[in-house]
């Protein structure tokens, strides 16, 4: 049976921001649809209203002529709409069966059969009896799926699903969507990377500020007219000069290891690898396999045997993370607003906090205010962080000049080494240029780079020696212009 | 000496008998914090259940209105807890702390009225069967409804949050309110259904102190006994039939050291006062120090807002 969705006008305004401004949109059964555009643009805004968690403020949906009241997310589930969110909305102390049932009135053994049916239909082998926090992510979202499934939805909405996904992990899921939509399913994809829209989907809708601003077939599209549509401007694309990068070497691990006392950390063993001036050392892997705990080791969160890490000839590998930033090492942790951040102080004030020592920013214990006022603005500007408040809370900065603020915070010392771990996580692609820009700068000045990154893109955009890590250890290092993104991926995943 | 094996079966009952209002209360408070919202007012609504209890059957003359009168006493000022916090988005510990001294102010003053008046007899079960047989006899026979509804209260806990759908929505909302809320759940109405379910579990253990235990009106007669049922939930990493053996560790300490004192152990009073709290903390955290189980029972939202916003 034909599916057809319909959005007409539909307006949500927030204060100080329009989400969706009038959006009207059509789709039908039988084709995959990307809506697509950069983060704020409000399509995370627009398929909230789908799922019934948002209310609009105007505008009707219809699906099959049926004016739908979505009031709530079970007002959503019952007109067969399902959702998998960006943001897996999964119990993690409840077994994945608990996890699937909780919404269902069925009996518990015929929901076992069912979902025992749909597992196999899609080739999905996962443990219903485990707790959902032992699953990788692409088995979480699996999850997701598979909630979805039970009810039989007639459309099936996707908010970002490859973020937290390996390479291959990726095409089962396309795999898996196509199938999904042969069957009958409507598929809406959101997303902000263009090449996933150019490979699976059939039309594609960009939003910009709120607005609709294309609808069109793939057909008569390409990477570039895309990024053009979803930027509003013409975007230059960057590449990385590889030239021979020097053989002074800045930062030697040796025979690192990590042994943690929280079950759900994982283990280090054996880390060894070097880095040159000038170079930039990518890390893959999937989340989840020691990187924080690598990041956390190498910054100085947790501290290792003192020989362990070699920096500029000194040995470091006791010294807490501010010691080591007078050895001129800088980091930029994963989790902007809860590590690298402090959400309700000011930007002035946490562009203070990692420099308690070398600056002139405090006087026999007192705070010199104006000299870090000063430094702020020059930040803000050398870094082109979107604000002219520095007085503003940092929590209330969109996660893009967050980025900025905090990779401009680290360099702007002139460190000789800086530690990133997934510094694009989550950001759009005008936020994602100008912070490889950046990076890319960097290693131009001779200054190295550790780059930890989900995101083999990124990764083989910006390094010039690749790692795979994977169940804490890590793989032998290749040169950058040897490795693939498919050999990668088998590497993530724990082949050879 | 000859040691009457039925005064053992007396001591090991008296034992069973000083832990049932903090079954009743961590049992009642474990539900509330299995949903994610930490009430710090145990020790207040205890005391609310204890005189509204203790009032009622002396003005009605009856039991049964007095006992439930005490546990929908208990409901009632659980509501202003959960209005404050689930309605008005208060802080949990602030709320919860404020409860306990409200509970505590009031019940002294209704209570002046009641000092000194001699409570009524409660009825007790299967008085018969005391006798027939040595040593369980007085363990299992002879006690009010309540005791018996204490020791079963744990296992129905149990099975209620291991297999019933009603169960698996508490835990999910204490978990992740916001996927609770995605999912459609009405978040808010489970913690409050939760909240006053604790409150009429408090209210049900105060009746029990000053109805069946000790049939009197004391101020303050509780004795801290709320915040012990507090402890015993965080303690037990919200485990109910661990609650049981922390209740009976903790009311089997107190009369120990009580016959300890008479006989007149060497012993320092307060130190043999302060043994119950010691040792049953630490047994507690012994038998539960498994890092993966308290990661898996320990409700994630545990003490946080949840505002839903649109």
């Amino acid at each position: 049976m034909n599916t057809n969705l319909k959005i007409s006008n539909v307006t949500k305004i927030y204060p100080g921001c329009v989400a969706n401004d009038n959006v009207s949109l059509e789709f039908n059964s039988g084709k995959i649809y990307a809506l697509l555009g950069e983060n704020g643009a409000g399509k995370s805004t627009l398929v909230k209203i789908l799922s019934g968690v948002i209310i609009p403020d105007e505008g009707k949906i219809y699906l099959n002529e049926n004016n739908l009241k979505l009031n709530s997310p079970l007002d959503a589930k019952k007109n067969d709409i399902g959702m998998v969110f960006q943001h897996f909305n999964l119990f993690e102390t409840l077994s994945v069966f608990e996890n699937l049932i909780i919404d269902s009135d069925e009996e518990r053994e015929s929901l076992r059969e069912k979902i025992d049916s749909i597992m196999r239909k899609y080739n999905f082998s996962i443990d219903l009896d485990i707790p959902v926090l032992n699953l990788s992510a692409g088995q979480k979202q699996k999850v997701e799926i598979i909630r979805c499934l039970i009810r039989n939805p007639k459309v099936l909405i996707m908010d970002e699903p490859t973020s937290v996904l390996t390479e291959q992990e990726t095409s089962e899921l396309f795999l898996s969507l196509k199938k999904f939509s042969e069957e009958g399913i409507l598929i809406i994809y959101i997303t902000h990377k263009l090449k996933e829209v150019m490979e699976l989907c059939d039309e594609v809708a960009v939003m910009r500020r709120g607005k609709l601003v294309s609808v069109s077939e793939i057909k008569n599209e390409n990477i570039e007219s895309l990024a053009n549509k979803m930027v509003g401007q013409n975007l230059k694309t960057i590449k990385k000069k590889k030239e021979k990068t020097s053989s002074d070497q800045l930062i030697n691990i040796i025979n690192l290891n990590f042994i943690s006392e929280d079950p759900f950390e994982t283990n280090l063993s054996d880390i060894n690898f070097s880095v040159n001036r000038g170079e930039c050392l990518g890390i893959a892997g999937i989340s989840g396999n020691g990187q924080s705990e690598l990041f956390q080791v190498l910054s100085g969160e947790i501290i290792s045997d003192k020989n362990s890490i070699e920096f500029n000839k000194n040995y470091i590998g006791d010294l807490n993370p501010q010691e080591r930033r007078e050895y001129l090492m800088a980091f930029s942790p994963e989790d902007r607003l809860e590590q690298a951040a402090i959400p309700q102080m000011a930007i002035f004030e946490n562009v203070a906090l990692n420099n308690f020592k070398s600056s002139n920013f405090f006087n026999n214990g007192l705070i010199n205010e104006n000299k870090i006022k000063e430094h702020s603005k020059k930040i803000i500007s050398d870094f082109n962080v979107n604000t002219d408040n520095i007085e503003l809370k940092s929590q209330f900065l969109s996660g893009g000049n967050l980025q900025k603020l905090i990779i401009g915070r680290e360099l702007i010392t002139s460190p000789d080494l800086l530690i990133c771990f997934n510094p694009t996580w989550g950001l759009d692609v005008g936020a994602i240029n100008y912070i490889h820009e950046t990076l890319i700068k960097i290693n131009e000045q001779n200054k190295s780079i550790i780059l930890i990154s989900t995101d083999t893109d990124e990764l083989l955009k910006l390094s010039d020696k690749i790692s795979v890590i994977h169940k804490g250890k890590l793989s032998k290092i290749m040169n950058a212009d040897e490795v693939t993104s498919e050999k990668l991926g088998i590497l993530m995943g724990g082949g050879n | 000496m000859i040691i009457d094996i039925n005064f053992i079966g007396l001591i090991i009952a008296s034992i069973m008998a000083s832990s049932v209002p903090l079954i009743l209360a961590s049992c009642g408070e474990l539900i509330t914090e299995r949903s994610g919202v930490l009430n710090l007012g145990v020790e207040g609504m205890m005391i609310i259940g204890a005189i509204s209890g203790f009032a009622l059957m002396t003005v009605t003359g009856s039991l049964i209105i007095a006992v439930f009168g005490a546990m929908l006493a208990g409901v009632l000022i659980s509501t202003i807890f959960a209005f404050l916090t689930q309605t008005l988005i208060t802080n949990h510990v602030a709320t919860g702390l404020a409860l306990t001294i409200f509970g505590i102010g009031i019940s002294a003053m209704i209570g002046k009225n009641f000092v000194g008046i001699p409570g009524k007899e409660f009825p007790v079960l299967f008085e018969g069967l005391k006798d027939t047989i040595p040593l369980l006899g007085p363990i299992l026979f002879g006690h009010s409804i309540v005791f018996y509804f204490a020791f079963a209260l744990p296992f129905i806990t149990s099975y209620f949050l291991k297999k019933t759908k009603i169960g698996l929505i508490v835990r999910a909302v204490g978990d992740s309110p916001e996927s609770a809320s995605n999912q459609g759940i009405n978040v808010r109405l489970v913690r409050y259904a939760c909240i006053l379910y604790g409150g009429s579990m408090s209210g049900l253990a105060g009746a029990y102190l000053s109805m069946i235990y000790t049939p009197q009106w004391i101020e303050n007669m509780t004795g801290g006994r709320g915040w012990i049922a507090l402890a015993l939930v965080v303690f037990s990493t919200w485990n109910p039939i661990k609650i049981l053996i922390g209740a009976m560790i903790f009311g089997g300490l107190t009369i120990i050291q009580f016959h300890m004192q008479a006989v007149g152990v060497r012993i320092p009073v307060q130190f043999l006062t302060a043994l119950p709290y010691i040792v049953t903390i630490i047994v507690l955290v012994v038998i539960s120090r498994d890092s993966r189980k308290i990661r898996l029972s320990t409700p994630s939202s545990l003490g946080k807002s949840f505002h839903k916003d649109n």
